[in-house]
C-alpha cells in the first residue's frame, strides 16, 4: 500500500510537469502509487479526494473535455504566484502579523495564516517581535467557532446552534450566516434569523453546538443580500438604539488627530481655523454618547445636540454631588 | 505536542516546502520548520516523505533529489514541475486579510492591493472583504504599525508623539521599539522610553507622527510581553456600581473584582495607576458609579467632575 502523501503529492507533480492534459486512466497507468488491485469506483473516489487535497492546497487543477473522458491539467498563472515586490517595512509588517496571529488561539486563521506567509517568503525565523491575545474569554473555543462559522459564510451553509443571550435565555436558532467580525476581545456572526427573518448579531462566545446543514454541501442555501457589507454592521458604541441623530464632537487642536483613530470611518471631520476640529457622526443614544465622550477625554467637547449636552451636564453634577 | 495533521493537510505542507528547495543550497532544518510551522522533526520526516517522490517514469532524474544529514538538508536538484510558490489559496488570503484588518490595513491599503496580486484567481478577495473582518482598526494606525514594525525589526529608534488617556498630556519622546502586543484587538507598544530609562507600554492608537531617528539601539536579551500593569502593587478602590448599570469588563478594568449586593448594587475593587484614570472611568458612568473609598480618590473625582463642567459651561 502506497503512502497516501506520496501519492497526491506524485500526483501533483506529475500534472504540474506535463502540458498535455492527462486523464483519470492516464494517471492510474504511471505509477503515481494507486493501487493496482483497486476497482474502477474505488480508484475514482481516491482520485476525485486527491484532486480536492491538491485544490484545496493551491493548486488550479483545469478539467479538459477530450471527447471521451475529462482530463486534467495545472493551469500554471492561476496556480504560481508572481514574485510580490514588498518593501522592507512591508516585510516587517508581515512577520510581526504572523508572529503574533498564527500562535494565538483566538486568531481562527492561524494555519492559513503561516502557510500565506510562507509563500510570501515572510515566515522563518527573524522579524520584529510580536504576540497576540484576542480573546477576551475562552479563546480557543472561539476561535474554532468563529473558524468552522466563517466557513458557513462562504459556502453560505444555514446553520443551526444553541444561543444564550445576555438575559441568559437559550434556545436554538436557524440563521444563514453572512459574515463575521471581532470587536474588542469577541468575534461576532451576522446573519439572518429564519425564525424571526431579521438580520441580527450574535456573540460567538454564546453560541454552542453548532451544526451546518450537511445536505449538498457544495450548493449553496441562500443568497447574501447583495448591498451586505460587514464593514458596516460594525458601530460605535453611542450608535445602537432606535431614534438616529446628528452629533458634532469639537477636538482640541492638540488632539484634533485623535477623530481619525477615534471615528472608525464612521462621520466626517472639519479642521477650523483655531486648529480644532469638529466630528459630525450619526449617534443613537444621548446618554451613551456622552459616556463616550468623557471615556475618549480629556480633549473633547459635545457641541450638539443639546441632549447630549444635557446628559454630560446632568451626569456630571451626580458625579460632583455623590462624591461631596 | 500538536494534533497529527490529516493527509491533506500534510500534502498542502509538501507542496508548500517544494518551491523552497532550491538547488544546490543547503537549509537548516529549523528555518523550513519555521516556515511551515512544525517541528523540526517533522519537516525531517516530510522531506524524507519528498524524497520518495517524482515523476514517471521515476528513475533517480526523475525524483526529488535532497539529502537530509543532521539539522540541515542539501538539494541537488529543483523538484520536477513545482518550482515557484503557489498563489494563496482562499483559507490564506482570508486569513491574510484578517491580520492585515487588525493591524489597521484597509481593504484599499497599497499592501493589500499589491497582495492582492498574489491571490488565486478563484478566490473572490472582495466577497472576502465584505464578510470577514478582524478589526475596525484606527483611522492612521497601518502608518504607525509599520514604521514600528520595520524599527523593531531592524532595531531603529522612533521618535513618538504620544497622547496620555488618563491625563490628556501630549508628550514627544524617543522610544527604542521592543515588541508589538495586541491585547484584545488594541495594539501596544513594548519599549524603553529614554526619557525615564524605563520600559513603558504605549497604545498604537495614541500614537501620532512616530519617526525612526537613524540611531540603533541594543535590544534587551528578555523581553516582557505583558502589557498589563502588574495589580499587586496598585492601590485599591473601592466604588459602587449602581443596580442595573453595565459593568465594565474585568480585563478593562485590570485586575478589578466584582460583587453583585443583595440590593442589586455592585461593589467592585479596582487597582488603578493614576487617580486621573480611575476618576475619568468613573466619570464616564455619569453618575452611576460611586468611589467609596480611599477618600483622597473621592475628592479626587469630585474635582474632576466639577472641572469637566466648567469647561463644558
Amino acid at each position: 500500500m502506497s503512502d497516501p502523501v506520496e501519492r497526491m503529492v506524485n500526483l501533483a507533480l506529475y500534472l504540474a510537469s506535463t502540458h498535455a492534459p492527462k486523464t483519470a486512466e492516464d494517471c492510474r497507468a504511471a505509477g503515481l502509487g494507486y493501487p493496482e488491485d483497486q476497482d474502477d469506483a474505488a480508484f475514482i473516489r481516491m482520485f476525485e479526494r486527491d484532486k480536492d487535497a491538491l485544490r484545496a492546497g493551491g493548486l488550479i487543477i483545469e478539467v479538459v473535455d477530450t471527447g471521451e473522458s475529462d482530463a486534467y491539467r495545472i493551469d500554471p498563472d492561476a496556480t504560481y504566484a508572481r514574485p510580490v515586490d514588498l518593501t522592507d517595512a512591508e516585510r516587517s509588517v508581515l512577520r510581526a502579523v504572523a508572529t503574533a496571529f498564527v500562535e494565538d488561539p483566538a486568531f481562527p486563521f492561524g494555519d492559513e495564516l503561516r502557510s500565506a506567509a510562507s509563500k510570501l517568503g515572510t515566515s522563518g525565523s527573524g522579524g520584529p517581535l510580536a504576540s497576540a491575545d484576542l480573546g477576551r474569554t475562552a479563546p480557543e473555543g472561539q476561535g474554532a467557532h468563529a473558524r468552522a462559522l466563517a466557513e458557513a459564510v462562504q459556502t453560505r451553509k444555514t446553520l443551526t446552534f444553541e444561543y444564550t443571550n445576555t438575559a441568559n435565555q437559550t434556545r436554538v436558532r436557524s440563521v444563514d450566516p453572512y459574515g463575521v467580525f471581532f470587536r474588542d476581545g469577541s468575534w461576532y456572526l451576522v446573519g439572518r434569523d429564519r425564525d424571526v427573518d431579521e438580520i441580527r448579531t450574535y456573540a460567538i462566545t454564546r453560541v454552542r453546538d453548532i451544526d451546518v446543514n450537511p445536505s449538498r454541501p457544495r450548493t449553496p442555501d441562500f443568497e447574501r443580500p447583495a448591498d451586505f457589507d460587514i464593514r458596516k454592521v460594525e458601530r460605535l458604541p453611542f450608535q445602537y438604539g432606535d431614534e438616529p441623530f446628528t452629533a458634532r464632537v469639537r477636538f482640541l487642536p492638540e488632539t484634533a488627530w485623535r477623530i481619525d483613530r477615534l471615528a472608525r470611518g464612521h462621520g466626517e471631520s472639519q479642521t477650523l481655523p483655531d486648529g480644532s476640529a469638529v466630528w459630525t457622526v450619526e449617534a443613537h443614544d444621548a446618554h451613551r454618547l456622552a459616556s463616550w465622550i468623557i471615556d475618549e477625554g480629556p480633549g473633547l467637547y459635545a457641541v450638539e445636540p443639546d441632549p447630549v449636552i444635557a446628559e454630560l451636564v446632568a451626569g456630571l453634577k451626580r458625579v460632583a454631588g455623590s462624591h461631596g | 505536542m500538536g494534533k497529527r495533521p490529516d493527509t491533506a493537510t500534510r500534502a498542502g505542507r509538501l507542496l508548500a516546502l517544494i518551491p523552497m528547495l532550491k538547488k544546490g543550497e543547503t537549509i537548516a532544518l529549523a528555518e523550513l520548520a519555521a516556515a511551515v510551522g512544525c517541528e523540526p522533526a517533522q519537516v525531517a520526516a516530510d522531506l524524507s516523505t519528498l524524497s520518495m517522490c517524482g515523476v514517471p517514469p521515476f528513475t533517480p532524474y526523475d525524483m526529488i533529489d535532497l539529502v537530509i544529514d543532521g539539522d540541515s538538508v542539501t538539494v541537488y536538484a529543483e523538484a520536477p514541475g513545482i518550482d515557484r510558490p503557489l498563489r494563496l489559496t482562499l483559507g490564506e488570503a482570508r486569513a491574510l486579510g484578517a491580520a492585515l484588518d487588525a493591524a489597521g490595513y484597509d481593504s484599499d491599503a497599497p499592501l493589500r492591493e499589491k497582495l492582492r496580486e498574489t491571490a488565486s484567481g478563484t478566490v473572490s478577495l472582495d466577497e472576502l472583504e465584505l464578510t470577514v473582518r478582524a478589526s475596525a482598526g484606527p483611522g492612521g494606525l497601518a502608518e504607525t504599525y509599520a514604521t514600528l514594525a520595520a524599527a523593531a525589526d531592524t532595531h531603529e529608534k522612533v521618535h513618538i508623539h504620544y497622547f496620555t488617556g488618563s491625563t490628556g498630556n501630549v508628550s514627544d519622546r524617543t522610544v527604542h521599539p521592543w515588541a508589538l502586543v495586541n491585547r484584545l484587538g488594541v495594539w501596544y507598544l513594548v519599549a524603553l522610553c529614554e526619557a525615564v530609562h524605563e520600559e513603558r507600554v504605549f497604545r498604537l492608537d495614541r500614537i501620532f507622527d512616530a519617526r525612526p531617528t537613524g540611531e540603533l539601539f541594543e535590544p534587551p536579551t528578555l523581553v516582557p510581553l505583558d502589557v498589563t500593569p502588574d495589580t499587586d502593587e496598585l492601590p485599591v478602590a473601592a466604588v459602587r456600581f449602581a443596580a442595573g448599570a453595565h459593568l465594565p469588563e474585568p480585563q478593562a478594568w485590570s485586575g478589578a473584582t466584582f460583587e453583585t449586593e443583595p440590593d442589586g448594587t455592585t461593589l467592585a475593587t479596582v487597582p488603578y495607576q493614576t487617580e486621573s484614570w480611575i476618576a475619568r472611568r468613573v466619570m464616564a458612568y455619569l453618575g452611576a458609579a460611586e468611589v467609596i473609598a480611599p477618600p483622597d480618590l473621592r475628592a479626587a473625582v469630585r474635582q474632576a467632575a466639577i472641572d469637566a463642567l466648567e469647561q463644558i459651561q
